[in-house]
């Protein structure tokens, strides 16, 4: 079960993702949240980092003095997790509500929706 | 009674006389004293309630001596109490005899159900302690989980740095995680390993947050929780003592009291009002949950809180006297508990090795007595463990005239029996070996070796060596397990033997005898009367013979064994 994480925490696991199957640095967690408008305090990173690590999203290890953390969700596994419940939270598994809504409510950009058509034909082509 | 009970109770009383001494030394001097030192200064105390060590002279020891000595002049005097005045009339004596043997009869049966009571006291006693102990572990395990069950965790990163800046500012290295329950009665600090700060409400103003904050990690950074656990097991342990209930309900005040303290010396003087007005409020929250063992919510007790912010408006810096004052309290509560002592280690030591051996100088000239009684009716009777047993509780003299009388006597078995209480080359040993030696009593000197250290048996190889004595030689080879140097040396001393025999018509291989052309059944050599001889067996053999030497060792004769001389050796094997 993926658990949920607060924003913080989901910043933290954004840097650890856009650095692929690599593990990620304490130091360079600290320089890049900063660089991200995130500038927090040393202990305040350490607490989040342990709350990722005992909710099963992050593997530290000890290098050291420092820690290196290694992503053990990845991030399309959070985005379809989150999406689940987003989908059945508010169209209550109704994926037909969803798209409509995006369609109707001019949420989609011009080139998206063909986009999104010829996904659908392909995915059709395969069954 | 058992001797760690006894300990236990000593350490108890002395640490109830301490706890009363501070108790009333509180209410004088309560103001006078810094809230830090009242703290603290619980920790002797504690110490004395956990530690069983004191220096030689103590007072528990006397105390312990002088009841020793009340306990033991009943025993010396038995029955034999003396009603009344001297003028008794024969007839009334013998009244008395048949009175006394009825109550003697009930006394015992009395002492047999307490003796056994008092045996195992410490069993009940140890029992309740760690159950005690695991309910206050397991109560406390349930709490944690029940508030973190209930509590989500700050992810305002904001509020985390605060925090984090606080810790800077405290001096606390590692990040203290903090939640939120809204069912708890005030600000806490929970947790021994994963330590967590949990409030009612994060909704406060900086202020709050702020003295809040500063208060639970002053908890942290002296170990707060620690101190009060080790309270909590020395409560285990003399769970049977009222007084050590109040001590830590005084230290429980004690700790909030310092902890406020130590919050103010931070901040300074001037912001004492506010810290106090953050005080006043959480008092009016209402709480639903109340635990002992975590920190004392903030708001623990109205009564307490009044207490708190009365001590917090009258806080000053210390001055000169008070610092004297404390400085001369503790010094004589150390002295106190170390002086008050407790059962000496060192006794309950000796008891337990000698089961029941008094060092009590009344009685061991009693018993010497009896012993000595004893060892005479059990050497007659054969009884070797019996007769060690008694024999032990001799005094060296006594043990010296008796293993003359054993080896006088050549009771070799009894002799291996009584030395396994010595130590190793006891000089009653050594003296012995000597006159085994000088006797060529091999049979008593190897029993004697087994007691010897290895310098001591090498001293006396080399002496063997020099004055080639075969026999001791091999017993001490055998002693030392050099049994392959032995081998070698006997092999040296038979071939030197074996050119002799060929002088008188033997022929060997050192395995089988020929005499004269016939093959030798049995053949005997007896080097020295009794003590070294090469005995040899060839059932195929059809005659038996014996070589005789002289005291010099050197051979006399050699001839055929008659068959009473057969049935002898074989009589004696057996």
């Amino acid at each position: 079960m993926v658990q949920q994480i607060s924003d913080a925490e989901l910043e933290i696991m954004k840097v650890v993702w856009a650095n692929g199957g690599e593990p990620t640095f304490f130091a360079y967690l600290t320089d890049e949240l900063s660089a991200r408008g995130k500038p927090w305090q040393k202990n305040t990173l350490i607490t989040l980092l342990n709350r990722l690590v005992n909710k099963g999203y992050l593997k530290a290890k000890k290098m050291g003095r420092c820690n290196e953390y290694t992503p053990l969700v990845s991030e399309t596994e959070y985005q379809t997790a989150q999406t689940k419940n987003f989908l059945d939270k508010i169209y209550e598994g109704n994926v037909k509500g969803l798209v409509s809504n995006l369609i109707m409510g001019d949420l989609l950009a011009e080139g998206e929706y063909e986009e999104l058509r010829q996904i659908l034909e392909k995915g059709r082509e395969k069954e | 009674m058992n001797v760690a009970m006894k300990i236990v109770l000593s350490m108890s009383a002395s640490a109830s006389l301490l706890i009363l001494a501070l108790l009333t030394g509180k209410r004088f001097l309560k103001d006078k004293v810094s809230r830090q030192w009242q703290y603290y200064i619980w920790l002797i105390v504690i110490v004395r309630l956990l530690l069983p060590f004191a220096p030689e002279i103590n007072v528990m020891d006397s105390v312990r001596q002088t009841v020793e000595r009340i306990q033991h002049t009943p025993d010396n005097v038995p029955d034999r109490v003396h009603f009344g005045a001297p003028v008794v009339s024969q007839e009334t004596d013998d009244q008395k005899e048949g009175a006394f043997t009825e109550t003697t009869l009930a006394d015992t049966a009395c002492q047999d159900i307490f003796s056994l009571l008092r045996e195992y006291t410490w069993f009940i006693w140890l029992l309740i302690a760690l159950g005690m102990l695991m309910r206050k572990i397991t109560a406390y395990q349930s709490f944690i989980r029940y508030v973190n069950a209930g509590a989500t965790a700050v992810a305002d990163t904001g509020i985390l740095d605060r925090l984090a800046e606080m810790e800077k500012q405290v001096g606390v290295k590692r990040p203290i995680e903090i939640s939120v329950n809204p069912l708890i009665a005030s600000p806490m600090l929970i947790g021994i390993r994963h330590p967590c700060i949990v409030l009612p409400s994060v909704n406060i103003s900086e202020k709050e947050f702020y003295y809040i904050m500063l208060h639970e990690l002053m908890h942290y950074k002296r170990w707060d929780i620690w101190y009060k656990w080790l309270v909590q097991f020395a409560l285990c342990l003399h769970w049977y003592n009222p007084l050590v209930y109040l001590m830590s309900r005084e230290i429980t005040k004690a700790c909030e009291f310092s902890c406020d303290e130590a919050v103010l010396i931070k901040v300074g003087h001037d912001n004492a009002p506010d810290y106090g007005e953050v005080l006043l409020d959480a008092m009016a929250a209402i709480g639903k949950y109340k635990e002992k063992l975590c920190m004392q919510p903030l708001n623990g007790n109205k009564q307490l809180l009044k207490e708190r912010l009365g001590a917090i408006m009258q806080w000053k810096e210390r001055s000169k006297t008070t610092m004297i004052v404390t400085g001369a309290l503790t010094l004589g509560i150390f002295f106190g508990a170390a002086f008050l002592g407790v059962y000496p280690v060192t006794v309950a030591a000796h008891e337990d090795i000698t089961e029941g051996k008094r060092s009590d100088p009344v009685m061991e000239s009693e018993e010497k007595e009896i012993s000595v009684e004893m060892a005479e009716k059990f050497y007659e009777a054969d009884s070797m463990l019996l007769f060690a047993a008694a024999f032990s509780d001799l005094d060296e003299e006594a043990q010296g005239e008796w293993l003359d009388r054993i080896y006088a006597d050549g009771e070799i078995a009894f002799l291996s029996v009584c030395i396994d209480d010595l130590e190793t080359d006891a000089t009653e040993i050594q003296r012995l070996a000597k006159k085994a030696y000088a006797d060529g009593e091999t049979g008593f000197f190897s029993v004697l070796a087994d007691h010897m250290s290895e310098k001591t048996l090498e001293r006396w190889l080399d002496k063997a060596l020099k004055e080639e004595q075969i026999a001791f030689q091999a017993v001490l080879y055998d002693k030392l397990e050099r049994n392959d140097e032995w081998d070698d040396r006997k092999a040296a001393v038979s071939a030197q033997q074996l050119e002799e025999y060929k002088a008188y018509g033997i022929v060997s291989d050192g395995k089988t005898y020929y005499y004269k052309e016939q093959l030798v059944n049995v053949f005997l050599d007896v080097h020295e009367e009794g003590k070294f001889y090469t005995l040899n067996m060839d059932p195929r053999g059809i005659v038996n013979v014996k070589v005789s030497r002289t005291d010099d060792g050197e051979i006399e004769s050699v001839g055929y064994m008659t068959e009473a001389e057969i049935r002898d050796l074989f009589g004696e094997e057996n």
